[in-house]
């Protein structure tokens, strides 16, 4: 064996070293998590996921009502300036939005949360979904916008000349043509909003009141989320209560794995 | 409409109206899917009280939320444990909550500057007990105040020191250092034990180690050790083998620890439990250290039933306090009212593990502010 060929080896081997070492994590959690939640259910009966007193039902319909609602807000908002950004990268507008947008992903989630709680709750005077979707609405909003604006730039010019020499507007090429070419970047940052998203604790802990005893019945009315329930029965030292976090989680990652699935299978890439 | 406007206007307005529709469309979806999953609960005549605060009685108090409601159907009690000081603050400065609960009592501060209009009411009684852990030795063990600081400050350093064996007579203790496990968060649990500590042994732990958070004296030596959250304490003490540490009592029963009787101020050493705990309210309130209205300043209640005389009294006992405003609209004050009275007549026969029931002289005070709060 030659100098190369070894060096070819060894590098290789490296790099499945490495790969491994990654997914290792991702792999023993998502093991954990459904082996835990599996015996979860086996202990406290399937039938903890619509019980409302003592179940989790709260939390998934929270959860649930929470991502439309966070994605309502947080895409329409985070396209619309994306858009923006990438269509007029010279106007000032759109460098302050930049680095606006840049800088909220430096901020720590709950300060988000505690924003909220001062600009939404305590003017309304109790906790709601809504508070918690538009806490969760910022969390996004940096991370959907920033996949949106690059989806766009990597659109090559010249799809867009050839709009424009058949005599299409502005508007017509820009979601007629490069908003179609970019759409599974676009896809796949909506994606990454949402997960970021779902998966939040800290900007619910002071805006959707964690409430637990009743399901919610309107935006404005104090809910619950699936990671709050964990982060909170986690804590506590009845087992029930731990169980009932795992089966949570189960439920979390099942809904997680299945979103993701089937947004990537919707969303087909365009061939040129 | 739409004629007059320009392009950017005009999608500017699509953009709010596909909002407001997303939003409007989640709302009634909400709203449907509660008819169906909770259909014998009718929404206009529920009445909703928020509560937040002390993560401590949170699971106490889920007990007796779904007893509670399965008595009234038409109140929905709901309650976010964000810790004592966020309770007291939602209460009292945003006004966001119906009720809090928080551990510690309104400061002295803080009850002047509330004027009386905040109702304070004990509803249970909690421990900070210690566990322990010894290599070869499986059996009771007596700890003192002065052994425990002694412990914490770094002086004492293995299992079979003079001090630990001269309260273990029987107690085969081998020569193995022991690991002190503490909080390393800001806790309320820690705060109970450094003020055990301060007035039981003032000579051997000073005023300025009485806190939520400390420096750990222990630290210094290597052997102390800090874990977030009770939680946390019980998972690090499973994986040592020689180690102390102190908890509240339902994470020492909850996960079967060996727990150590205290000395108490009589000089009995004594197990924490529901007859202990209680016993030591109770002889606190015979000593006339508490106040005997929702409406008086409790800022001193933790000196009161902490180290309390008797000697059935457990020495490290708080109190968990629920917090209530003195004037509410009047469904809700109906509503509170008559969740107050619950806790504090058929609530208290419905304690869970780790937690012991109000003595019945404190009852009956609790109970005076069902006549004090007003509705409006």
């Amino acid at each position: 064996m030659d100098a190369r060929s070894l060096k070819e080896k060894i590098f290789l081997v490296t790099i499945f070293a490495l790969t491994a070492l990654g997914v290792t994590p991702v792999f023993y959690v998502l093991a954990s998590v459904i082996y835990k939640g599996i015996e979860a259910f086996t202990r406290r009966g399937i039938g903890i996921i619509v019980k409302v007193n003592g179940g989790i039902l709260p939390a998934i319909m929270g959860s649930f009502a929470l991502s439309i609602l966070s994605t309502v807000i947080g895409v329409v908002l985070a396209f619309v300036a994306g858009l923006f950004v990438a269509e007029f990268p010279n106007s000032r507008i759109s460098k302050i939005t930049k680095v606006a947008s840049r800088s909220l992903l430096e901020v720590p989630t709950v300060l988000l949360g505690m924003l909220v709680y001062i600009l939404l709750v305590v003017p309304t005077g109790h906790f709601s979904l809504l508070a918690g979707a538009i806490a969760l609405a910022l969390v996004m909003l940096p991370y959907v916008m920033v996949h949106v604006e690059q989806a766009l730039e990597s659109v090559p010019q010249i799809y867009r000349e050839a709009g424009y020499s058949i005599g299409m507007s502005r508007a017509q090429v820009l979601f007629g043509i490069t908003v179609g070419i970019a759409k599974r970047g676009i896809a796949s940052g909506i994606l990454m909003g949402f997960a970021k998203a779902m998966g939040e604790t800290a900007p619910l802990l002071f805006t959707i009141g964690a409430a637990r005893s009743s399901l919610p019945c309107s935006i404005m009315s104090p809910g619950d989320a699936v990671p709050l329930m964990i982060f909170q029965y986690a804590q506590m030292p009845q087992e029930y209560y731990h169980d009932l976090a795992w089966a949570g989680s189960l439920v979390l990652v099942i809904v997680f794995l299945l979103v993701f699935v089937i947004v990537r299978k919707l969303i087909k890439e365009v061939k040129y | 409409m739409s004629e007059k406007l320009g392009p950017v206007e005009r999608s500017t307005l699509n953009i709010i109206l596909m909002v407001v529709i997303g939003l409007i469309i989640v709302d009634i979806a909400l709203r449907v899917s509660c008819c169906f999953l909770q259909g014998h609960r009718s929404l206009s005549s529920q009445v909703t009280l928020m509560g937040s605060g002390s993560t401590f009685i949170y699971p106490q108090l889920k007990h007796w939320i779904s007893l509670f409601e399965e008595k009234n159907q038409n109140i929905v009690v709901n309650y976010n444990p964000t810790g004592s000081g966020a309770g007291q603050s939602q209460l009292i400065r945003e006004k966001v909550v119906s009720f809090a609960c928080s551990d510690p009592p309104l400061s002295h501060d803080t009850y002047k500057s509330v004027n009386g209009k905040i109702l304070q009411m004990p509803v249970i009684v909690g421990a900070v007990v210690l566990v322990y852990k010894i290599p070869g030795y499986s059996g009771p063990l007596n700890l003192s105040a002065n052994v425990i600081a002694e412990i914490y400050l770094g002086k004492i350093k293995y299992w079979d020191n003079p001090e630990i064996v001269k309260l273990n007579p029987k107690a085969k203790l081998p020569h193995i250092e022991i690991k002190a496990i503490h909080r390393s968060d800001a806790s309320g649990t820690t705060q109970v034990f450094t003020f055990f500590l301060h007035k039981a042994a003032p000579s051997l732990w000073p005023e300025n180690l009485v806190g939520k958070a400390i420096n750990w004296p222990v630290d210094k030596t290597g052997r102390g050790l800090g874990a977030k959250g009770n939680q946390g304490v019980s998972e690090y003490f499973k994986t040592l083998k020689s180690a102390i540490a102190y908890v509240e009592l339902g994470y020492a029963l909850e996960n079967k620890f060996s727990i150590a009787a205290i000395e108490n101020q009589a000089g009995v050493f004594v197990k924490p439990n529901t007859t202990t705990m209680t016993a030591a309210v109770e002889s606190a309130l015979k000593s006339g250290l508490l106040p005997d209205s929702p409406s008086a300043d409790w800022s001193n209640a933790l000196q009161a039933i902490v180290y309390a005389s008797g000697k059935n009294s457990y020495p490290i006992v708080s109190f968990s306090f629920m917090m209530v405003w003195n004037v509410y609209p009047k469904k809700k004050a109906e509503a509170l009212k008559t969740f107050i009275e619950f806790i504090n007549t058929i609530g208290q026969e419905n304690v869970i593990e780790g937690y012991a029931p109000i003595p019945k002289e404190l009852r009956e005070i609790n109970l005076k502010s069902v006549n004090i709060i007003r509705g409006t």
